[in-house]
């Protein structure tokens, strides 16, 4: 192949390097209004009263929303979340109203001046704790609200969302075990601090057309959900994506866009900003879910799994949203790439009063993964066994079924037994899983094997439109939003490949504008190169086809007869014959100036062949294919004061035939350092009020460049047959495994076995017996 | 963004900064100075900070002064942070002036900044303290120089220099940083160690509620024919305070890093220093 493979430079660089791309807030507009948002300093309280006299009063203040004023119900299966808090708050930094001025400053200082009584309501700290009888009931009655597609919520219960997997016969398989493990595992939730915080405008023109400028992944969905809750004709809203500064599933939600949709509402239609500022960004809009996870495994003594129980309970916070969601693409999944003939699974979204949760980079797979790669080297060390063999012993593949009972054959999931091998082979793993240095400190290294499908709604697609420039050239259309993922250049170097051109006659447009850009589902869930590929072979092959049949017009032969190479359209056998692109891409133009033939105009699209899971046992399709990976983590740990550096992370992906390499790798790299930064650092500190105690970076910590391992990345590629070329998907798979593999090698390392996220220090130091003596030295 | 309005004023003299601070001041009105700004526009696009006049003070000779006067080092007060480590002049101040925030916030940060900063950690008060150090501070009645020991700035006093005798910036010394997780953060324990030929000096930031140095610490620590450990477990009974115990780390936590750096200090002092 020429193009796919190729380590081709992304498109956009030169552009984002010297700091000329352009993203939502960077066009600045004249007699554009600023929205500030009031928020809640409580994390569970009813609302009084609101009085906005004093904040109305303030010279440039426009209009002042609350949720009194927007009563439609949102949610992406379950209308549970008011645009603006109504009559109730039920997390620390929830939207409550909008102060809309003439600049970002007078609103703000406005804002400050909206006074608000609430009556203070006791709170709900954690999953578990939600579901004990007598917990505060964030939503009474769960069962009236309105439902958009398979979703359970339970009456009388702080559960927005309960799905189950029932496979197999659990309890003679849990008989057939011998060996028998436990593990539980938590973390609370955290944050995706995207570089760019959200923020959406919105103008609702005087024919009626309302203009939503957002840093979305969801385009497409915002123009459903204007429909969905506010009855727009969807053609006459227009969504304008430019640049995204990184998204992490954090913009696969809508929030903002409504705000600042019923902001404009309220000022005349004018145009209004919502943009959020970091601490904002951090614990008013979607965060980053939390889970409690309770996991039992069997194993015949030489380590077969015979049957699993899982039981995950998420920290959806205060609304279902995208949790009821995540709750289903953590249970399709939910016994990692490992043979389990008998399943019996639970996925509930439980509400609490924090922050509600949106998809994170791995869709609910990074959470899950940690519980199930701690259980597995927990399993492992029980039997004596290698956890490198018990993974291949037990990994899944072509023959078997997956939990909610698909059946793999050699193309619809990738190779785990080639990842682990080959993982297993780069981290020179015998040598030995733990060594102790001469100074003490002990190096370890530890291992999770992960997969993932898609778990996109079944209606899921994409579509692509290819134009010609008179060069020759070609204009690519797709609705993908460039995230900082690369799609755009995979997808260039897909159209190239197909029409025989170098990628770089490919232009593509990044600004994505849903009045001309042909729908693309969403930006998440590590699709797009795979469905919009499809989509843009379909468009390139229609090319093709008016290329000949234009070709075919001038020679006086039958398109049949015709080729393509090298960008030229050929009489096969007679390569003489023939005319590049640009001669017939516009139709012919014959010496008298006769033209014949037509304007060339490719289109494509793809939908995903899914269906939905049945309630009861889950059985259904939630994704087209499971790409696979094998991960590890090499540490050096002081066994004194239990800090610890990660030394290597390495990366062993099966994500099939890769279309762009180094974008590949360097996505590998991303997604290690970014589930590492989650499993070193990163969580939301709450008080007994549950209000977050680090809203801000000062005392959330991510990490910083420089401070990343040496990573290593190969790929083993067994091509996908309906992905374009073979790929499947790879954007979110680096981060997966990284927190189970960390928390294995620090396990081994600190001789306790650490359930807990983040993995900090004073964590494992407690783990090892830490301050429990009364002189904790 | 800084939610509310301010006028910006940069003096040229030290005695223009305080007689303007003075003026606003009896004008009603709520003056600051501004040096590196990294705590005031931090604070300031939260709330938890307001002014309404800043009075930019990095353009004042004096405290851009760095170098000897006679035995002893001068530190101007606006020198930023990777200027002073930079310098060279005095190792340990340098160690700890390295280890605060990242490069980047550190050409910002300035000594003075960090020595009145609101944030209860001021590293770098740590050397001074051990130095027996001298802050020039001008108030309206002109300056006044005040043992580092008692620097408390009242409203409108302006912290000009700090005066370190040269020497004792050149005793052996040790100093250990340790945090929750990243390099870059408030320290769980910073602990600066001196050796003035006599004995042992210590200083914490961290520990306890506000950056100190202990006399009755370094008492234990130099009890003669004494083991260390039990000196160490000595000098540990006569903390001034309670362990901080927040959201960077528990007070158990702390105690255990502080005891281990202490170990870890004393060894590498009594077995050289730098
Ligand atoms: C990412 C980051 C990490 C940090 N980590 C640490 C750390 O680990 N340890 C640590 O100690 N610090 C740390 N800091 C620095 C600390 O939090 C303060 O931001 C800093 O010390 C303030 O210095 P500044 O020069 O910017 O002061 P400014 O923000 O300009 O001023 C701070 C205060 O001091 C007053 N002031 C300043 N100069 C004078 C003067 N000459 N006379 C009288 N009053 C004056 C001001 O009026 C103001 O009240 C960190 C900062 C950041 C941003």
């Amino acid at each position: 192949m020429e193009s796919v493979g190729k380590s081709v430079p992304r498109k956009e660089s030169f552009d984002k390097v010297e700091g000329r791309a352009k993203y939502t807030r960077d066009l600045r507009l004249a007699g554009m209004l600023h929205g500030k948002l009031v928020t809640s300093p409580h994390a569970h309280a009813k609302i009084r009263s609101i009085d906005a006299a004093a904040a109305a009063a303030v010279p440039g203040v426009r209009g002042i929303v609350t949720g009194a004023d927007c009563q439609e119900l949102t949610g992406e299966l379950l209308a549970d979340r008011p645009v603006l808090a109504y009559r109730k708050v039920r997390y620390y930094g929830e939207p409550v109203a909008v102060v809309i001025a003439d600049d970002e400053q007078t609103a703000w200082r406005a804002a400050g001046l909206v006074h608000v009584e609430y009556e203070v309501l006791p709170v709900v700290s954690s999953p578990s704790r939600a579901l004990l009888p007598g917990a505060p009931l964030l939503h009474e009655e769960v069962e009236k609200y309105k439902r958009y597609g398979d979703v359970y919520p339970v009456p009388g219960m702080n559960i927005g969302n309960h799905l189950k997997i029932r496979k197999g016969d659990f309890q003679s398989g849990w008989e057939a075990g011998v060996v028998k493990v436990e593990c539980y595992t938590a973390f609370r939730p955290s944050d995706h601090i995207a570089m760019e915080p959200r923020a959406a405008r919105a103008e609702i023109l005087p024919d009626g057309e309302v203009h939503i400028r957002a840093s979305t992944q969801a385009p497409y969905v915002i123009k459903r959900f204007m429909e969905r809750y506010f009855g727009l004709d969807p053609g006459q809203v227009v969504v304008h994506v430019p640049f995204v500064g990184g998204g992490f599933g954090a913009k696969g939600a809508v929030q903002l866009e409504f705000i600042a949709y019923c902001a404009s509402r309220a000022v005349g239609g004018r145009l209004v900003e919502v943009s959020n500022s970091r601490e904002e960004d951090m614990i008013s809009s979607p965060c980053h879910i939390g889970l409690e996870a309770q996991i039992k495994m069997a194993a015949t003594p030489d380590g077969r799994l015979t049957a699993a129980q899982i039981t995950l309970l998420w920290d959806g916070g205060a609304y279902a949203d995208m949790a009821a969601v995540m709750a289903k693409a953590g249970i399709d999944d939910c016994t990692g790439p490992y043979r389990i003939p008998n399943v019996w699974a639970d996925s509930l979204a439980v509400y609490t009063n924090h922050t509600y949760a949106t998809s994170f980079r791995g869709f609910a797979h990074p959470e899950v993964t940690f519980a199930i790669e701690r259980t597995m080297d927990l399993l492992a060390k029980k039997l004596g066994m290698d956890p490198i063999a018990l993974r291949l012993l037990n990994a899944i593949g072509p023959g078997e079924t997956t939990p909610t009972q698909v059946l793999l054959d050699e193309s619809n999931i990738g190779n785990v037994p080639a990842c682990i091998l080959r993982l297993r082979e780069l981290m020179d793993w015998e040598s030995g899983q733990r060594v102790v240095l001469p100074n003490g400190r002990i190096r370890t290294k530890g291992i999770a094997a992960l997969w993932k499908t898609s778990s996109t709604p079944t209606d899921a697609g994409a579509g692509a439109v290819l134009i010609f420039n008179k060069s020759g050239s070609v204009n690519l259309m797709t609705g993908v939003v460039e995230i900082g993922q690369g799609t755009k250049t995979a997808l260039a170097q897909i159209a190239a490949e197909r029409l025989t051109i170098d990628p770089s006659l490919v232009h593509v447009s990044f600004e994505v504008n849903t009045k001309t850009n042909p729908e693309h589902w969403k930006t998440v869930a590590s699709s797009s190169t795979m469905m919009a590929g499809r989509a843009i072979l379909e468009a390139a092959d229609d090319a093709i086809r008016q290329l000949k049949y234009n070709a075919a017009l001038v020679l006086q032969v039958s398109p049949d007869e015709l080729e393509l190479a090298e960008g030229r359209v050929f009489v096969r056998g007679n390569p003489q014959r023939g005319f590049l692109f640009r001669e017939i891409a516009m139709g012919y133009e014959s010496e008298n100036g006769l033209t014949v033939g037509k304007q060339v105009i490719g289109r494509g699209s793809y939908i995903v062949k899914l269906t939905r899971l049945d309630p009861e046992t889950g059985d259904g399709r939630p994704g087209p294919q499971w790409s696979v990976a094998a991960q590890g983590v090499e540490v050096e740990f002081d066994p004194v004061e239990c800090r610890y550096q990660v030394l290597r992370a390495y990366t062993v992906i099966d994500g099939g035939v890769i279309v762009n390499h180094r974008g590949a790798v360097t996505q590998m790299m991303g997604g290690m350092s970014m589930g590492l930064s989650w499993a070193t650092r990163e969580s939301f500190l709450y008080d007994n009020q549950e209000r977050v105690l680090n809203p801000q970076l000062r005392f959330y910590k991510i990490t910083h460049f420089g401070e990343n391992p040496d990573m290593v990345v190969d790929f083993v590629q067994t091509p996908y047959h309906e992905g374009p070329y073979g790929a499947r998907g790879i954007g979110e798979y680096g981060t997966i495994g990284m927190a189970g593999a960390l928390a294995n090698a620090l396990s081994v390392a600190a001789g306790v076995e650490l359930f807990q996220l983040p993995l900090l220090p004073e964590t494992i130091w407690r783990a090892r017996g830490g301050g429990s003596v009364h002189d904790p030295v | 963004m800084i939610p509310f309005d301010f006028d910006y004023y940069r003096p040229d003299s030290v005695g223009q900064a305080v007689e303007l601070y003075a003026r606003l001041r009896a004008e009603g009105r709520n003056p600051i100075y501004f040096s590196g700004g990294t705590e005031i526009i931090t604070f300031g696009r939260l709330g938890q900070l307001v002014t309404d006049a800043v009075l930019d003070i990095k353009s004042i000779p004096e405290l851009g002064a760095l170098g000897r006067s006679g035995d002893h080092l001068v530190f101007g007060a606006g020198l930023t942070l990777n200027a002073v480590a930079e310098s060279g002049l005095f190792p340990l101040l340098g160690d700890v002036a390295r280890h605060t925030a990242d490069h980047t916030t550190r050409n910002k940060i300035t000594l003075g900044g960090n020595l009145c900063a609101s944030i209860p950690y001021r590293e770098t008060v740590l050397p001074f303290l051990l130095t027996d150090s001298y802050a020039v501070v001008a108030g309206r009645q002109g300056n006044a120089w005040v043992s580092m020991h008692e620097l408390r700035l009242a409203p409108g006093e302006l912290l000009v220099q700090i005066w370190t005798e040269q020497s004792a910036a050149r005793w052996p010394s040790v100093t250990i940083k340790k945090t929750k997780q990243d390099e870059v953060d408030y320290p769980l324990v910073r602990l600066a160690l001196v050796h003035d030929g006599r004995g042992v000096r210590a200083a914490f930031s961290g520990v306890c509620e506000a950056p100190f140095r202990s006399w009755d610490m370094e008492d234990a620590l130099n009890t003669p024919g004494v083991p260390l450990e039990t000196r160490i477990a000595e000098a540990l009974r006569r903390l001034p305070g309670q362990v901080i115990d927040d959201q960077l780390g528990s007070a158990d936590y702390r105690y255990y890093l502080l005891h281990h750096s202490l170990r870890e200090g004393m060894s590498a002092l009594e077995g050289g220093g730098r």
